[in-house]
C-alpha cells in the first residue's frame, strides 16, 4: 500500500509534469484540427479547381461560337468550325444502349444473388461480380476491338441488317455495312462494363431490406418473385434509382472502352451501325494532335459540358442512395 | 481549499432539509446545484451533495434517472458530444471544475473513468497500461515495466498476464479486460475513479473480482459507481445515493439507505416495487 | 387475383429470368477474362518486364511503361494518401457534426465517379500549360486527384465504425483528441484503411485517360520526373491501335498484366478485411 506522504509526493511530482504536458496538449490539437480541416477543404478545392480549369480553358470556344457550341454538328479542325452536338449525341446514345441493357440484366444478376441463388455460391459469385466491377476500362477497350467488334461484324450485325433491313424505321437504326466498330458496339462494351457495377449496388441495396419484412411476406404466401417485386424492389426503389443513375454517371464520362471501338466520326447518322463519337472519344482521341488553341479550347468546351452533366446525374444518384442510408440509421 | 470539514463527522441539512450523510472523510467532490441539458432536455435537475475522500459512493435509480449522466459530469467526458450543456458548480478539492478555463485532459488524468462494456484499446495489455502513463511522464524502459507492473497488479491482473503482455488486450476475457481497463485507470494515478455500471456486461465470478478489487481501492482513490444492481450497491459503497427523474431523492449512508430510507420512493425502489 | 399455379409459374418464369441473366452477365465476364489470358499470356514472356518498348514492327518488352506507372502510382498514392486521411479523419471527428462536413462528403462522393478525362484536362490546365510541357509529376498529381476521394470516403467509414466507447476510454485516461485519434482509432480502423489504399492504388493503375496528357508517353528508358513518362495504360492504348502485330501483342500482355495486379490487389484488400473481421 502507498503511503499518504508517498502518494503526495507522487502527486506534486506529476502535477508538475502534468502541467507541462498539457500546455503542450491544447496547442498540438488545435493543430492537428486545423490541419485535417484543410485536407478536408483540399476536397472542396480539388472541385472548384476543376470546374475552374474547365470554365478556363472552354472560354475561347464559346466566345467564339457562343451557346451554338452545344447544338451545332460540324467539327471541323481545318476551318476551324467546332460544334458539340455529335458527340453529345453519341454520348446519350451509347450510355442509353448500355443502360437498357444493363439495368434488367444488372438487376437481375442482383435479384438472383439475393433471393434465389443457392447459398454456398452467393458468395463467390458476388466476389466475381465485385472484382470485375474493378477492372479498369482499358481491358474492356482492348478486348472490345480485338474480339467483340470482329464478332459483332460477322454475327450480330449482318443478322440485324438482314432482319430488320426492310423494316421501316428500324431499317435506318441498323442501316450500312457492318463495321464492326460504331455506336451499337460502344453501347454494348459499356454495357458490359457497368453490369457488375450496377449488380453489386443493387445487391448492397436489397440486403438493406429488414428480414422481417421478407419473412412476414412469405409467411403471407407470397412466392420469391412476389416478394422481390411487391416487397424488396418497392422498398429499395429510390436507392435502386441512385445505383442507376450513378452507372448512368459511370457510362457517360467512360473514355477507354469506348474510344476503341466508337469510330471516332463527328456526325450524326442514324444508324447505330455507322461509327460515330462521344465527348470523352474526342478528347481521349484528339487532345494531344489539337493544333491551335481554338481546337483546344473546343475539346476543353466538350469536357466541361460532360462535367456539367456528369456532375447533375452524380448529385441526382447521391441524393437517392443517401435515402437509404437514413433509413438503414432509424 | 476548505479543511473546516475534516476529521470531524458532520451533520448536515441538503437543499431540501433532509438530513445528508454524516461525512467522516474530507469532501472531495461537492455539487452544487448542478443540472445537465442534452439539447432542450434536462437530465438532472439542480443537484446538490458532497463526495467524501477514500470512500465509495453509489449511484442507484431506475434506467433513464440520470445516474450516468451524473458520472459523467465529473471528467467532463461528455464535452466530446455537441449539444451537451452543464450548469452549476463541481467543485473538485474545492476548485470548479465545470469552468470554462478548467482543461479538459487534465481534469480526466485527475479523474479517471471506467466503463459499462470494458473498452480495451487496440494494442497490447502491455500498451493499454502505458498510453496513458506516457501521456503525462516521460519514463524510462525500466521504470515504465515497473509500473505497468505495480498497475496490473493493482487490479489483480498481473498473475493472469505476465506471460503475455504483449498480446493484444483484446484477447483476454471480458472479466479480465474489465480489470484491464481499472488498471489502466490507475496507472495514470486519478485521485478519483468513475466506474458507469462496471459489472453489468460480466459473470458472477468477475463480478466479484471487481467487488473485491473496489473495495481495496478506495484505501487509495474516492471512487464513484454507478450501477444497476442494488445488492451491489449494498456491498461495495459506503454511501448510496438514489437518482429519481433526474433528481436526487436520497443520499445517506449505504447502511442507511438500504435498511431504513426515508423517503417512500427510496423504499418502492429498493424494495424492488418499480424500476 | 391470380391463381395459385399461375403465380407459380409466373415466380419459376422470373426467377429463371433471374438466373439467365446471372449466366448471361457472368459468361461475358469470363469471356474477356478468358481471352486476355488467352491473348495476353503468350506475349508475357522474361524480355516483357527486361527490354524497353521498341519501335514499330520490333520485338521488345514494356520495361520502361511498367516502371513509369510503378513511379507515378507511388507518387499518386504517397500524394493523395495523407491529404485523404486527413480530410476524413476530419470528417468522422472533429468535423463529424458540422453541415459542412455534409458538403465535403457530398462532393467528394461526385469527385469518387467523375470522369477521370475531366481530372486529366485539369491538370492539363494546372501544370501542363503553366510548365509549359508534359510530365511525370503532372501525370502523377492526375492520379492523385483519383487516389483521394477514395481514401476520403474509406477513412471516414472506417473511422465512423469505430465504437464512440473507444474514443470514451481513451479520453478518460486524459488523452487529448489528437492523440485518441491517433493512437486508438487509426489503430482501431487500421484494416479498413489498408484496404482504401489498396483499393485506391487497384482504382490508378488501369487508369488511362488522366494520363493520355498530362505524362503523355515515352518510347524510351526516363525517370526524370519533369519530362513525359511511359506508363502501362497509355502504352497499351498506343499499341493496341497500332497496326504493327508486335505492339498488339505487347499491348495485350501489358493489359494481363494489369489485370493480374487489379485482381492481386483487391483479392489482398478483401483478406485484410476478412482478418479483421476474424478477430
Amino acid at each position: 500500500m502507498v503511503s499518504l506522504a508517498e502518494s503526495n509526493a507522487q502527486d506534486r511530482q506529476s502535477a508538475s509534469s502534468r502541467a507541462k504536458a498539457v500546455k503542450r496538449f491544447s496547442t498540438s490539437d488545435a493543430v492537428f484540427k486545423n490541419v485535417t480541416r484543410s485536407a478536408a477543404f483540399a476536397v472542396l478545392a480539388v472541385l472548384a479547381g476543376v470546374a475552374i480549369s474547365l470554365v478556363a480553358g472552354a472560354w475561347l470556344a464559346f466566345q467564339t461560337f457562343g451557346l451554338g457550341f452545344l447544338i451545332t454538328e460540324s467539327w471541323n479542325p481545318v476551318t476551324e468550325k467546332f460544334g458539340a452536338l455529335a458527340p453529345i449525341y453519341g454520348t446519350v446514345v451509347t450510355s442509353l444502349i448500355a443502360m437498357l441493357i444493363a439495368v434488367p440484366v444488372g438487376l437481375g444478376i442482383a435479384i438472383f444473388l439475393t433471393e434465389s441463388c443457392p447459398r454456398p455460391l452467393r458468395r463467390p459469385i458476388g466476389i466475381a461480380v465485385e472484382l470485375l466491377a474493378g477492372i479498369p476500362s482499358i481491358i474492356y477497350g482492348i478486348w472490345g476491338l480485338f474480339v467483340f467488334a470482329p464478332f459483332l461484324q460477322h454475327t450480330l450485325q449482318p443478322f440485324l441488317i438482314a432482319t430488320f433491313g426492310h423494316v421501316p424505321v428500324l431499317s435506318s437504326l441498323f442501316a450500312g455495312p457492318p463495321y464492326g466498330i460504331g455506336v451499337l458496339t460502344a453501347g454494348l462494351i459499356l454495357a458490359i462494363m457497368v453490369l457488375p457495377f450496377i449488380s453489386s449496388i443493387a445487391r448492397d441495396v436489397f440486403t438493406t431490406v429488414p428480414p422481417v419484412l421478407k419473412e412476414s411476406a412469405y409467411g403471407l404466401g407470397m412466392t420469391t418473385w412476389e416478394v422481390t417485386r411487391k416487397i424488396v424492389l418497392p422498398y429499395t426503389r429510390v436507392a435502386v434509382l441512385g445505383g442507376v443513375m450513378l452507372a448512368l454517371g459511370r457510362a457517360l464520362g467512360e473514355t477507354m472502352a469506348v474510344t476503341f471501338v466508337i469510330g471516332n466520326a463527328h456526325r450524326i447518322t442514324p444508324s447505330l451501325l455507322a461509327p460515330g463519337t462521344t465527348i470523352s472519344a474526342s478528347i481521349a482521341n484528339e487532345f494531344t494532335e489539337a493544333t491551335g488553341d481554338l481546337y483546344t479550347s473546343a475539346l476543353f468546351a466538350l469536357g466541361l459540358v460532360l462535367f456539367v452533366i456528369t456532375f447533375i446525374v452524380l448529385a441526382i444518384a447521391r441524393l437517392m442512395l443517401a435515402q437509404i442510408k437514413r433509413r438503414a440509421g432509424e | 481549499m476548505n479543511f473546516q470539514s475534516v476529521s470531524e463527522p458532520v451533520a448536515r441539512q441538503d437543499a431540501t432539509g433532509r438530513p445528508a450523510p454524516r461525512i467522516s472523510g474530507q469532501p472531495k467532490i461537492e455539487l452544487k446545484d448542478v443540472s445537465f441539458f442534452y439539447g432542450k432536455s434536462q437530465a438532472i435537475k439542480d443537484i446538490r451533495m458532497t463526495l467524501p475522500e477514500r470512500a465509495v459512493t453509489a449511484f442507484i435509480g431506475p434506467s433513464g434517472c440520470g445516474k450516468s449522466t451524473l458520472l459523467r459530469m465529473f471528467n467532463r467526458i461528455y464535452e466530446i458530444y455537441p449539444n451537451q450543456r452543464a450548469e452549476g458548480e463541481i467543485l473538485l478539492d474545492g476548485e470548479n471544475i465545470l469552468q470554462k478555463s478548467q482543461d479538459l485532459n487534465l481534469l480526466r488524468a485527475r479523474v479517471g473513468m471506467v466503463f459499462q462494456k470494458p473498452t480495451p484499446f487496440p494494442m497490447s495489455i502491455y500498451e493499454n497500461i502505458a498510453f496513458g502513463i506516457r501521456l503525462y511522464e516521460k519514463l524510462g524502459r525500466t521504470e515504465m515495466d515497473e509500473r505497468v507492473e505495480k498497475a496490473l497488479r493493482r487490479a489483480a491482473l498481473w498473475e493472469e498476464v505476465k506471460d503475455k503482455l504483449s498480446t493484444s488486450g483484446l484477447g483476454l476475457s471480458g472479466g479480465q479486460q474489465q480489470r484491464l481497463c481499472i488498471a489502466r485507470t490507475v496507472a495514470v494515478r486519478p485521485e478519483v475513479i468513475l466506474l458507469d455500471e462496471p459489472c453489468s456486461a460480466l459473470d458472477p465470478i468477475s463480478t466479484a473480482k471487481i467487488e473485491e478489487l473496489i473495495d481495496e481501492l478506495k484505501e487509495e482513490y474516492t471512487i464513484a459507481i454507478v450501477t444497476h444492481n442494488m445488492q451491489q450497491a449494498a456491498r461495495v459503497s459506503d454511501l448510496t445515493a438514489f437518482m429519481y427523474l433526474g433528481e436526487l431523492i436520497e443520499f445517506d449512508e449505504t447502511n442507511k439507505i438500504f435498511t431504513s430510507p426515508n423517503n417512500p420512493k427510496t423504499e418502492e425502489y429498493i424494495t424492488g416495487r418499480f424500476g | 387475383m391470380a391463381t395459385y399455379s399461375g403465380r407459380k409459374t409466373k415466380n419459376t418464369v422470373m426467377m429463371t429470368l433471374c438466373a439467365v441473366a446471372a449466366a448471361f452477365g457472368l459468361m461475358w465476364l469470363a469471356l474477356i477474362l478468358f481471352d486476355l489470358i488467352y491473348e495476353g499470356i503468350s506475349g508475357v514472356n522474361w524480355a516483357v518486364f527486361s527490354e524497353m518498348t521498341p519501335p514499330p514492327g520490333d520485338e521488345g518488352g514494356l520495361l520502361n511503361p511498367i516502371v513509369g506507372s510503378l513511379i507515378m502510382t507511388a507518387i499518386a498514392v504517397a500524394v493523395g494518401t495523407p491529404i485523404g486521411i486527413l480530410a476524413g479523419t476530419y470528417m468522422a471527428e472533429y468535423g463529424r457534426h458540422d453541415k459542412m462536413t455534409n458538403v465535403i462528403r457530398f462532393i467528394n462522393d461526385i469527385l469518387l465517379s467523375a470522369p477521370s478525362i475531366i481530372v486529366g484536362l485539369f491538370i492539363y490546365e494546372l501544370m501542363v500549360r503553366t510548365m509549359g510541357h508534359f510530365s511525370a509529376i503532372a501525370g502523377a498529381m492526375a492520379l492523385a486527384i483519383i487516389v483521394l476521394p477514395v481514401i476520403v470516403r474509406t477513412t471516414e467509414d472506417m473511422l465512423l465504425l469505430v465504437p464512440d466507447a473507444l474514443r470514451e476510454a481513451g479520453t478518460a485516461v486524459g488523452a487529448p483528441r489528437w492523440i485518441v485519434i491517433r493512437s486508438v482509432a487509426y489503430k482501431a480502423a487500421s484494416a479498413g484503411m489498408i484496404t482504401g489504399v489498396l483499393l485506391a492504388i487497384a482504382r490508378i493503375s488501369g487508369e488511362t485517360a488522366p494520363l493520355l496528357f498530362t505524362a503523355l508517353n515515352n518510347q524510351f528508358w526516363s525517370t526524370d520526373l519533369n519530362a513525359p513518362m511511359a506508363s502501362l495504360p497509355v502504352t497499351i492504348f498506343q499499341f493496341a491501335l497500332s497496326p504493327y502485330d508486335s505492339w498488339q501483342s505487347l499491348a495485350w500482355a501489358g493489359a494481363l498484366i494489369i489485370t493480374v495486379a487489379v485482381l492481386t490487389l483487391s483479392i489482398v484488400a478483401r483478406v485484410v478485411t476478412a482478418q479483421k473481421e476474424d478477430r
